[in-house]
């Protein structure tokens, strides 16, 4: 009776411990913890172009931030309670997204004029499920170029559309767009002023391709109204001169730009081999005639 | 002396014995194997292969560049020979020839299976550039190949006419076909001439193209900035080791066939003499350029040099390095630098090794290299690391040699293997010079 009791024990241990969490499953490296997902998303409008929002996927794993690829992610209108579907996107192997919005008036805004946007990820084998949400006032930059005693300056105003208000106090970055990264020019901080207005001179002598600069007025990440970027294309920088051997006769241009010693030196060796060898088989025909 | 009746009969060509026909079955599985290995590799692509990012030129390339090494045999032997006017070359210059476009023809079809897309071959041609090297290198592979038909092919003339006749009553068919080859040749005097003038054409022109091939593949290798390739040093290099690579050849091959046919009266003791001193010349050549490639850089490399040489003399690729140095070129040269070296059977032996030594030495020139990229390998699977054929690469490479000695096995079964009517010449002026001595 006593052995049978001391087996009941055993018995009961041995099931508890499939039952109770964390028991041997723990020995399955399959069944590994899930880890969290941070789901970023940042508002970005171009004056006369996209508007989109930029999503970003990152977790931290063993204390570092890893971005995460390859995540599914829904981005929805919330409304009145509501979630309206606008869409998926998958995050590219750096963990980023850029989901397009038609435009804005494919979304609707709240009561005090502000849309907002969730993006939530449902969760897979190896990470537990996320959501983020952005929200943002549509606001306009109108921005042209002026000249002014013989000097260029950006003139740019900022104003909030729904309110139709000039936004002062906003501080503008102005920018010329470049391969890495824009080339900041101006002061450090142009705030617009009551008119919700910005004036900058551009100085002479910035390079651009055929003179072309495309000059970017930038309201950066604002918690109001996300990130709104005019561009002007500006005819006033210096013209870039290409020092390139693209057009001439190289050893590695195309076949169409071969230098000539090339051409006529092997030219000269195919055409003379191979004439030599036209004459051998014509030797040939000569002997069964002769 | 040897009559004219016994002369035909040695040296026209003869039924395959049970070893031939064993030995042509043998090669013909082998290239079987291969082609279905091949026919693999079309269908799943080089992934089949061990190649990878780094090493992507591997066994194939390095098989090309043997190949190509040891079609030189027909430029050297033949062609040098010829115009120097040395008599002792006749009965082993129809297999120099030989061995010549079976080689080159192997070479040609060797690129092409390193192609992973065979399909698009003509591209090579459609959108050549004349700067490239591998242009070069497409344009003068096609020609060698012709020239080296043409240059089997002009003396054989007027033995396929001594073959007609031979064989007009016994082997009607081939008769027929040996007639139709010999392009109605009668040996008039104009013939004569035009023969005698086209010969001594090629025999010019097959030295500077044999030259041309071999430093233009060098310089596939030398025009790429790698370490171990980028060497001024590399053009000579590869014709010194191609003159080795194609005598080392022709010497095994003629001991073979000589056995084979039973030609010890026309390939004598004498021939494999004058062989022996022409190999040791070509090995001693080449040691000389070893030395220039592999020891000078010792005291001036830079960094990334002196790592590749590391490898070469004690690291990964140290023992195929040094068996293919002392036993492909030192060990040959010692051998044969004796007379007793430079008998047939001793000469057989050193042949092999050096055959053998050749064909490892591009492998070594071309592998180590691969593994010495400009930046160093990381992030890539563990496999990409190092290289070693696979069975897909091992199959073809080994159908492609025993198509080159299939080739050379139909050939010689084929054609006259030793000059029928030039032979019958020097015996003839040997006779004539005796009696006006006499």
């Amino acid at each position: 009776m006593k052995k049978l009791g001391t087996f009941h024990i055993v018995f009961l241990l041995f099931l508890g411990n499939f039952l109770a969490p964390g028991g041997f499953t723990d020995l399955y490296a399959q069944d590994a913890k899930k880890n969290s997902v941070r789901l970023k998303a940042d508002y970005v409008k171009i004056m006369g172009g996209e508007i989109y929002v930029n999503i970003r996927a990152t977790s931290k794993i063993d204390n570092q931030n890893i971005d995460v690829p390859n995540l599914e992610i829904n981005v929805y209108n919330e409304y009145e309670d509501e979630e309206i579907p606008l869409g998926k996107t998958i995050t590219d192997s750096r963990g980023k997204s850029k989901f397009v919005i038609g435009g804005l008036q494919a979304i609707k805004p709240d009561s005090t004029n502000t849309y907002n946007l969730g993006v939530s990820f449902e969760g897979n084998n190896d990470f537990k499920r996320a959501s983020g949400s952005v929200s943002f006032k549509n606001a306009d930059i109108k921005a042209e170029l002026i000249t002014k005693d013989s000097v260029n300056y950006i003139a740019a105003t900022l104003s909030d559309t729904f309110a139709d208000s000039l936004l002062a106090e906003k501080s503008l970055v102005i920018q010329v767009q470049r391969l890495f990264s824009p080339l900041k020019i101006g002061e450090e901080f142009n705030f617009t002023d009551e008119n919700g207005a910005i004036l900058v001179a551009i100085e002479d002598g910035i390079p651009g391709i055929d003179g072309n600069l495309n000059i970017e007025v930038v309201l950066d990440d604002s918690d109001d109204y996300g990130t709104v970027k005019a561009i002007v294309n500006a005819p006033i920088g210096k013209p870039i001169v290409e020092e390139s051997s693209f057009d001439q006769r190289t050893l590695w241009s195309p076949r169409n730009k071969t230098p000539f010693f090339i051409l006529l030196f092997t030219g000269g060796l195919i055409f003379g081999t191979w004439g030599v060898i036209i004459y051998l088989f014509t030797n040939l025909v000569r002997l069964t005639k002769s | 002396m040897i009559n004219y009746d016994v002369l035909l009969k040695d040296l026209a060509p003869k039924k395959f014995s049970k070893r031939g026909m064993t030995w042509v079955i043998f090669l013909v599985i082998i290239i079987v194997a291969g082609i279905i290995a091949y026919i693999d590799q079309l269908r799943q692509g080089q992934v089949v292969t061990n190649m990878r990012d780094y090493v992507l030129w591997g066994i194939y390339i390095s098989n090309f560049v043997f190949f190509v090494a040891t079609s030189f045999v027909g430029s050297v032997a033949v062609a040098i020979l010829r115009l120097t006017k040395n008599p002792w070359r006749t009965p082993f210059v129809r297999i120099a020839e030989i061995i010549t476009v079976a080689a080159i023809v192997m070479a040609g079809i060797t690129i092409v299976i390193d192609m992973a897309r065979p399909d698009r071959l003509l591209n090579l041609f459609i959108h050549a550039r004349l700067q490239s090297p591998i242009t070069w290198d497409v344009i003068i592979i096609p020609t060698y190949m012709v020239i080296s038909m043409l240059l089997l092919y002009f003396p054989l003339i007027p033995d396929f006419a001594i073959l007609k006749k031979h064989f007009e009553k016994t082997k009607p068919k081939w008769s027929k076909w040996y007639g139709k080859l010999s392009l109605k040749w009668t040996g008039s005097a104009a013939q004569k001439a035009i023969h005698a003038k086209s010969i001594a054409i090629i025999s010019i022109m097959i030295i500077p193209v044999g030259l041309l091939l071999q430093t233009i593949d060098a310089w596939l290798f030398s025009t790429t900035y790698r370490v171990g390739w980028d060497s001024t040093n590399f053009a000579p290099y590869f014709i010194s080791g191609a003159f080795v690579a194609g005598i080392g050849s022709l010497v095994v091959v003629i001991y073979v066939v000589r056995k084979a046919k039973k030609l010890e009266a026309y390939i004598t003791d004498f021939h494999f003499d004058k062989l022996g001193k022409l190999l040791v010349l070509a090995c001693l050549i080449y040691l000389y350029f070893n030395i220039n490639e592999y020891v000078i850089p010792l005291f001036n490399s830079k960094k990334a040099d002196s790592e590749h040489l590391k490898t070469l003399f004690s690291g990964d690729y140290s023992i195929p390095f040094w068996i293919v140095t002392i036993g492909g070129l030192v060990i040959p040269i010692l051998v044969l630098l004796f007379k007793k070296g430079r008998k047939p059977f001793p000469m057989l032996i050193a042949g092999i090794m050096v055959v053998i030594g050749a064909w490892w030495k591009r492998y070594i020139i071309v592998t180590p290299t691969l593994m010495h990229p400009f930046l160093p390998i990381q992030g890539v699977p563990e496999s990409w690391h190092s290289y070693f054929p696979s069975l897909h690469e091992w199959l073809i490479t080994s159908a492609t040699l025993a198509m080159a000695l299939l080739i050379i096995t139909l050939l010689v079964r084929y054609l006259p293997i030793i000059p029928i009517q030039r032979t019958m010449d020097e015996q003839e002026m040997f006779k004539t010079e005796n009696i006006a001595e006499l």
